[in-house]
């Protein structure tokens, strides 16, 4: 993988994600509606602000998050050697998955996920 | 593997840097009252370390320093969150994480 | 490796278990995991077997691992008979054990730098959790956030230990380390003089030595009486088995250079101690000291750096936990009973509890360092290799604090057999009797027939 095929990627990916917007801006035709603008069937109605305070309670997401965030930093020197060990590495890498998601399992089991 | 920009710079700067950095942890945390504070100020005197072991293993054009910053990292941060853990139940019982408000074990 | 991979299995079934309300299956799945730990352990007997260039299950590192696995052992029946129905925590409590085990492990074990920081912080980290185990009692609380921050702090200092010594010898095993030091004679480099004190001073805060010991008593008093005990043994037996092998492994060559300072360490350790321990009203508290005054008799083991070392730590190490485990038991169980942990709940235990004022009057024997106990052939064998080295000052000075501790030591004996107080009849769970029973026959058993437990690293 060089630069260009770095730039090729990005053109690819821009040309992607602008053509279906200008192929649906050309073949929809518009009518004016309010209840459009609303996030029909993508989760429930937003309420107030998004800078209003929330439960203090959420702090054991923000705890989750950043360890197992903080975890995958081992991901890294292991994707460097990942070609040249094989196999025994794949093997680790998923126990080591595998013990990171049972801490995962059991917060989520003792509802430390659970929506406030 | 590791950039030879870096070691036209003297070991020295980094290791002065980094021990200015670490002694501004331990003052912080010798002087600082809030158990908030306290914590970045040990934060700082890990990511000191941070900075001197991968200066050396640059300097070594040895891998095994980077490796051993991963490890602190991750230990670091399972420090923090046990931590945050434990001011937040100090916060719920006092409303307050100021050190100097718990002298209750006294001999 | 495989003592590893088996206490940390066991301790996840065990976090598991209090999900799908198998409280019931904790027990035996956690006693087990400690046997099967310590037969896998035990297997590796004298094959020095190395994994991953970084740890080595020596004899050293086995016999260490097996006094820790059986302190957790005896914490763990302690926890069940005491807490079972009382403690929503319950299955919790006893995986967080079981990982610090996996520490524990790794700590007296290592071969390189990097493992030494992870065994201990995986240890530490389990007793900050410990420590805090009341969340509504804010004397629990407050341990914990102090534990944490002086921890932390330490582990500060450790680390930035370990990376001077990197910069120096380009290294983090212990090996290598040493052969720098001997080959270039480079005891006095300054990246290596930083490296050692900033390393040495991270180690003596977690074996609680002055002057870096002023958090043990406040931690001590406000955790959990039992978490103490854990504490107060498996905690400072392993963090000494650290500092030991960093010592011999990986600097012996400089250890000449830092005797002093070690020494200076160990004496004032034994005096601010035991002279300490004189003014404590609280049971809980007195015991705290004394566990610093005994991380100072066991420096000077270390100090005298010859052949008999390891075997009078390891026998030091032995002595103190059964003590000290018998002694936080008995508090911890009064202390369940009556609420307070003071001198006088002791008062006309004879009467009440003779089983529990015996055993408990065996432990302060050890503690003391009277015969016949374990704890006088312990402080006989650290004072003989310190001899046998020339120190003969610092043994003296040993010497008289053994005879300053004594004084502590007995008053909680002379209120549990002179002094009246409730009679009522302490009823005790038949397990937690026998395991009483059996620590304290232990320790009269060590010091009858010490010979050839002393020789065996």
């Amino acid at each position: 993988m060089g630069a260009s095929s770095l730039i090729v990627l990005i053109c690819a990916a821009v040309a992607f994600s602008a053509g279906g917007i200008a192929i649906a801006k050309f073949m929809v035709k518009g009518t004016k509606n309010t209840a459009k603008g609303e996030a029909y069937e993508c989760g429930i109605p937003a309420k107030g602000t998004p800078w209003d305070q929330f439960n203090v309670g959420y702090y054991l997401f923000a705890l989750i998050f950043l360890i197992f965030d903080v975890e995958l930093i081992f991901l890294y020197p292991w994707a460097v050697v990942v070609k040249s060990i094989g196999w025994p590495a794949f093997v680790e890498i998923v126990i080591f998955m595998f013990i990171l998601f049972m801490g995962f399992l059991y917060a989520h089991k003792k509802g430390a996920l659970k929506w406030m | 593997m590791i950039p030879q920009i870096f070691q036209t710079v003297p070991i020295e700067h980094f290791v002065y840097l980094s021990a200015v950095l670490f002694v501004i942890g331990v003052v912080g945390v010798l002087t600082r009252s809030n158990a908030i504070i306290i914590f970045m100020s040990v934060e700082l005197m890990l990511n000191a370390v941070n900075l001197l072991l991968v200066s050396f293993s640059s300097y070594h054009q040895d891998p095994a320093g980077q490796i051993f910053v991963f490890f602190i990292m991750a230990v670091a941060a399972a420090e923090v969150a046990v931590g945050l853990a434990i001011i937040t139940m100090i916060y719920r019982n006092t409303h307050s994480v100021d050190i100097n408000d718990m002298s209750r074990l006294k001999g | 490796m495989m003592v590893l991979i088996i206490l940390t299995a066991a301790g996840i079934l065990a976090m598991f278990a209090s999900v799908f309300n198998g409280r019931s299956v904790v027990l035996p799945v956690s006693l087990s995991g400690l046997f099967a730990a310590g037969y896998f352990a035990l297997l590796e007997w004298n094959t020095n077997t190395t994994y991953f260039e970084a740890m080595r299950m020596d004899n050293f590192a086995i016999a260490f691992t097996v006094v820790c696995l059986f302190a957790a052992f005896v914490f763990l029946l302690l926890y069940h008979y005491m807490h079972y129905s009382s403690d929503v925590h319950y299955a919790e409590v006893i995986s967080i054990i079981l990982f610090s085990l996996a520490g524990v492990v790794v700590m007296v074990s290592f071969t390189s730098m990097l493992m030494l920081f992870l065994g201990i912080e995986i240890l530490s980290l389990s007793l900050y959790i410990l420590a805090g185990l009341k969340k509504k009692d804010l004397l629990s609380n407050e341990a914990s956030l102090k534990y944490l921050l002086m921890g932390a702090f330490a582990t500060g200092f450790l680390l930035f230990g370990i990376a001077m010594l990197y910069g120096a010898t380009g290294s983090f095993m212990l090996s290598d380390i040493a052969y720098y030091l001997g080959l270039h004679k480079a005891v006095a480099e300054p990246f290596i003089v930083t490296g050692i004190i900033m390393l040495m001073i991270g180690l003596l805060f977690k074996v609680a030595a002055a002057p870096f010991h002023f958090w043990t008593p406040d931690v001590y008093q406000g955790a959990p009486t039992l978490v103490t005990g854990y504490m107060a043994t498996v905690g400072k037996v392993a963090a000494f088995a650290a500092l030991v092998r960093v010592f011999q492994l990986g600097f012996s060559p400089a250890l000449e250079t830092y005797q002093f300072l070690f020494a200076a360490v160990a004496v004032t350790t034994m005096f601010i101690g035991n002279i300490t321990a004189l003014y404590q009203k609280s049971v809980k508290r007195m015991l705290a000291y004394s566990s610093i005054s005994h991380a100072g008799y066991m420096l000077i083991a270390l100090m005298a750096a010859n052949e008999v070392t390891n075997g009078a730590v390891l026998f030091y190490s032995i002595a103190y936990t059964l003590a000290s485990l018998l002694a936080f038991a008995v508090v911890a169980i009064l202390q369940q009973k009556s609420g307070s942990d003071e001198v006088s709940v002791f008062n006309g235990l004879s009467k009440s509890s003779p089983l529990m004022s015996i055993t408990f009057a065996v432990a302060m024997l050890s503690l003391a360092g009277i015969p016949p106990t374990a704890g006088f052939f312990a402080k006989f064998y650290v004072f003989s290799a310190a001899i046998s080295d020339g120190w003969v000052w610092i043994t003296v000075l040993a010497i008289i604090n053994s005879f300053i501790s004594v004084y502590y030591y007995f008053a909680p004996v002379i209120a549990s057999y002179m002094k009246k107080g409730n009679e009522e009849g302490i009823v005790l769970a038949t397990p937690v009797k026998v395991l009483l029973a059996i620590i304290a026959l232990l320790t009269l058993l060590i010091g009858l027939l010490p010979g050839s437990l002393s020789y065996l690293i």
